[in-house]
Order: C-alpha cells, then structure tokens, then sequence
C-alpha cells in the first residue's frame, strides 16, 4: 500500500508545477476532443435525423448500420485509416500517418457513429404520432427536423457526451494512426499509456489524474445541460 | 486500390491456412471475452439489481457514480491495474503482472461498469408501477428480482453486449497491465496494434484485423437476435403471484 500512496503523492506536484510539457499535452487533447466532436455533430446530426425521422426505403438497413458501426474495435479503425494514409495507399498523397492531422480524421471518425446511431435512436424514441401530426399540421422538412431535435434532445445530447468521451479516453486508433509520438501527437490517454508502458508510473499517473479531471468537467458540463434542458419537453406551439 | 487488394490477398490467406498464431491470439481473445462478460455478470447483475430495485438512502448518488465509471478511460484502468499489480503495489505478491490472468482482470474491470450502469437504467425505465404492484401482490425480494430481469431484458441485454464488445475491442488496458506479449496474452486487437507497431506487418494485422471484425460480428448478432425475440413477452403479470 505504501508504494501505490507514495506514486500517488508523487504524481500531484507533477501536476500543481505546471510543466510546459503537461501543458501542451492537455492543449492538444482538448482541441482533438472539440474538433472530433464538433465534426462529428456537424456530420452526423443531419445524417441522425434522416434516419431517424425519415420515411424511405432502406432507412432501418441504414439504422441498422449505423447501430453496428458502433461495435467497430477503434484499433481496427485505425488500421483501416492507416491503409488508406500510407504513401502507397489511396489517400497517401495527403501524408497523413504519424501526424496531428491523422489523430484529428481518427478521433472524428470514431466519434461519428455514437452521434449518429443515438440522434436515430432518440429521434424514433419520440412519442408516436408527434411527428405524424407535425406533418399532417403542414410543417415543411426544416420545421419537421427542427421538432425533431428539439424534441428528442436529451438523447441526442446523450450522443455528444458519448462522442466526447471516445475523442478523449480512446487510445486505439490514435496510436495507430499517429504513432502515439511523445510531445508530439499525443492526448493525455495516448500519453498515459506511453508513459505507463515505459513503467513511468508517476508520469501515467499525473496524466491519468488530468484526463479525469478534463472527463469530469467536460462531460458533467454537457451532462447538466442535458438535464437543465430536459424540463420543456413537448411544447406544439411553435411548430407552425 | 492495387495496395489494398495486394494487402489483403496476402491476408486471407493466412486466415483460411490455420496459422497458429492467429489461432492462438484468437482463442485468447475469446477467452477473454467470455471470462470478462461472465465474471462481470456475475458481479454487476446482483450490484444492477440492487441499484435498480432497492428503495435505500444513497441508492441516487450510488447510481450516479456507477455512471460515471463509464466514462473511465481504458488507459486509466490500466495505470490503476500496474499500480495495484507490480511488485511494489498492493496485490503485488500474486505475481500476475504482465500474465494473461491480469488482461482478464483487466477486460472484467472494464466490462463490469456496462453491467452495473445500465442495469437499474433499464429497471427504473419499465413501466411505473409494475414492480410496485409485485410488492403489494406480495413478491419476495428473490421474485421481484426475477421480475424486473424478465421484463428489463431488452436494456440488461443491451448492457451485455456493450460488455462484450468493450471485452473484445478495448486495448488500453490489456497492453498495460498485460504487456502485449506476442503470442501470450495478446487479444485480437491488441496484436493488431504490435502488428502496425515498429515491426510492422500489415498483412498479419490486416488477418487478426478480419477475424476481430467476424467474431464481433457474429457474437453482436447472436446477442442481437436473444435480445429482440425475447422481447415479445414483455409484461406478463401472471407469474408474479405464484
């Protein structure tokens, strides 16, 4: 017990010192956690709420899909990225692999699915008919989607907080695809598991505790909005 | 596009001759598939039940901080688990660092969560009242359990398969606390990393790569069809009483 209270107390001033290297690792995470996000929104809402409140052929082949991407192992992503981005692969004009750019593809791309996959799910988890009566009553596409993710918006930012959480904990893919590149492509999970593997376990320890603060205050945040906004559901009126 | 065809000709066939260490690294990750979704059932279920039927003080922030071990990251685990593990930590004299009892150890931890989360999620979503009406009828504890099983399956086997697929396709702890030793106590993903690593071989990552896909795949799908077919026996009252 002794030695785990001693890497333990080892690890807080690492933190408290505010090393410059610390630093920049946290500066990268949080930008790989907001852009991998924040595509993944901007790409997968629209997608979400085809799926989810569309009415067209295939639409639960699509549903279905999007649940299985899900299941997608994030090295497995990685790989599959990696063999897109070398020299000799389709993509490998653009010189990807081992740069921040690649963990940037990386992160969005695993983000992607948790937006899509719940935005359809809580979209079709309205209750029936309110989008039937929406349509009967004459709203235009944009009204109808617009009620949609209003409506259903405690799933949907269920998806984003789910989203967020893979662009900051995941390891797989990025080091895959990045190479996990000290002081260079590296998030605080990538840089714990770098440092952890080396048996540096004060340093994985300071990053681990970082990564959970960030965890916490990102995730509670959306967390509390999420329930914040869950009180006015159901308001017709503004449909028309 | 000539790459990739070139790639993967060259790995299907390592898939279909039988290599041994395909073989092997894929017997360990079912292994460790079965041993962490079971082990973590048998710990979370009871846990799950307790959190979504038990009417006691601190049952709300219990659940909170179940939910939060949700989003612990893999990596985390794994710092943990070496803390725990080496011979300077706690649980360092049963000498199981870097063993494949440790990537066990490890996917259980990171199933568990899955189980004991969503559990009492799925519980507290059926419909209200139905478990108070057992309780008037009369139900024991032991019956009341049963009950909400049966009726929450759907969301407890919701909760199994993010099990399972965490146990499948996590690598932040398994390397860790297991080391990654090639041909050991390497899962299917966890190879696939060394496989792109420094001595990389694109082709062996690429065969480990399609059998993860496939036992994902299929494992998803059998748990997939359990889940819906039960699902059309949803609220049967009758027994409750018996």
């Amino acid at each position: 017990m002794y030695a785990l209270w001693e890497t333990l107390r080892a690890a807080v001033p690492l933190i408290t010192k505010g090393n410059p290297y610390l630093f920049s690792i946290i500066w990268f995470t949080i930008q790989v956690a907001a852009v991998g996000t924040a595509i993944a929104v901007v790409i997968g809402l629209p997608i979400g709420l085809v799926i989810g409140a569309g009415r067209f052929r295939g639409r639960r082949i699509l549903h279905a899909f999007a649940n299985a991407s899900l299941g997608l192992p994030p090295v497995l992503v990685g790989f599959f990225l990696l063999l897109l981005f070398v020299p000799q692969g389709p993509l490998g004009g653009l010189q990807l692999p081992i740069t921040r750019r690649a963990v940037f593809i990386a992160q969005t791309v695993l983000a992607l699915p948790y937006v899509v996959a719940l935005t359809a799910a809580a979209v079709q988890g309205l209750p029936p008919g309110l989008l039937a009566q929406a349509r009967v009553l004459g709203a235009g596409r944009r009204q109808l989607y617009t009620l949609a993710l209003r409506e259903a918006r405690i799933g949907v930012i269920a998806g984003v907080i789910a989203a967020l959480g893979t662009t900051l904990s995941e390891v797989g893919a990025i080091v895959v695809v990045g190479g996990n590149v000290y002081g260079y492509d590296q998030t605080l999970a990538s840089a714990a598991l770098f440092e952890a593997n080396a048996v540096h376990l004060t340093d994985a320890v300071a990053l681990g505790m970082v990564l959970v603060i960030l965890i916490l205050i990102l995730m509670g945040g959306l967390g509390a909005l999420q329930q914040w906004g869950g009180g006015i559901r159901l308001r017709f009126r503004t449909v028309t | 596009m000539g790459y990739l065809w070139h790639q993967l000709s060259g790995a299907v066939p390592l898939i279909f001759q039988g290599n041994p260490y395909i073989l092997r690294v894929t017997w360990v990750t079912i292994q460790v598939a079965a041993v962490a979704t079971g082990l973590a059932l048998i710990i979370g279920l009871p846990l799950g039940l307790t959190l979504g039927l038990g009417r006691f003080r601190g049952r709300r922030t219990l659940q909170i901080l179940a939910n939060t071990t949700l989003a612990l990251p893999p990596v985390l685990v794994g710092v943990l688990g070496l803390l725990f593990l080496l011979p300077q930590g706690p649980f360092g004299s049963l000498r199981i660092e870097f063993t494949l009892s440790a990537v066990f150890l490890a996917q259980t931890l990171l199933a568990l969560p899955y189980i004991v989360a969503l559990t009492p999620a799925a519980i507290q979503g059926l419909p209200p009242g139905l478990l108070a009406q057992a309780r008037v009828l009369g139900a024991g504890r032991l019956q009341l359990a049963r009950l909400a099983l049966r009726e929450a399956k759907i969301g407890v086997m919701a909760a199994v398969i993010a099990a399972l697929g965490s146990a499948l396709s996590e690598v932040g702890a398994v390397i860790l606390v297991g080391g990654n030793v090639q041909g050991y106590d390497q899962t299917l993903a966890s190879a696939v990393v060394q496989e792109v690593g420094p001595d990389s071989n694109y082709q062996y990552a690429l065969a480990l790569g399609i059998v993860l896909l496939a036992l994902v795949f299929v494992l998803m799908a059998v748990l997939t069809v359990l889940q819906q077919r039960t699902s059309g026996i949803n609220l049967r009252f009758r027994q409750v009483a018996r």
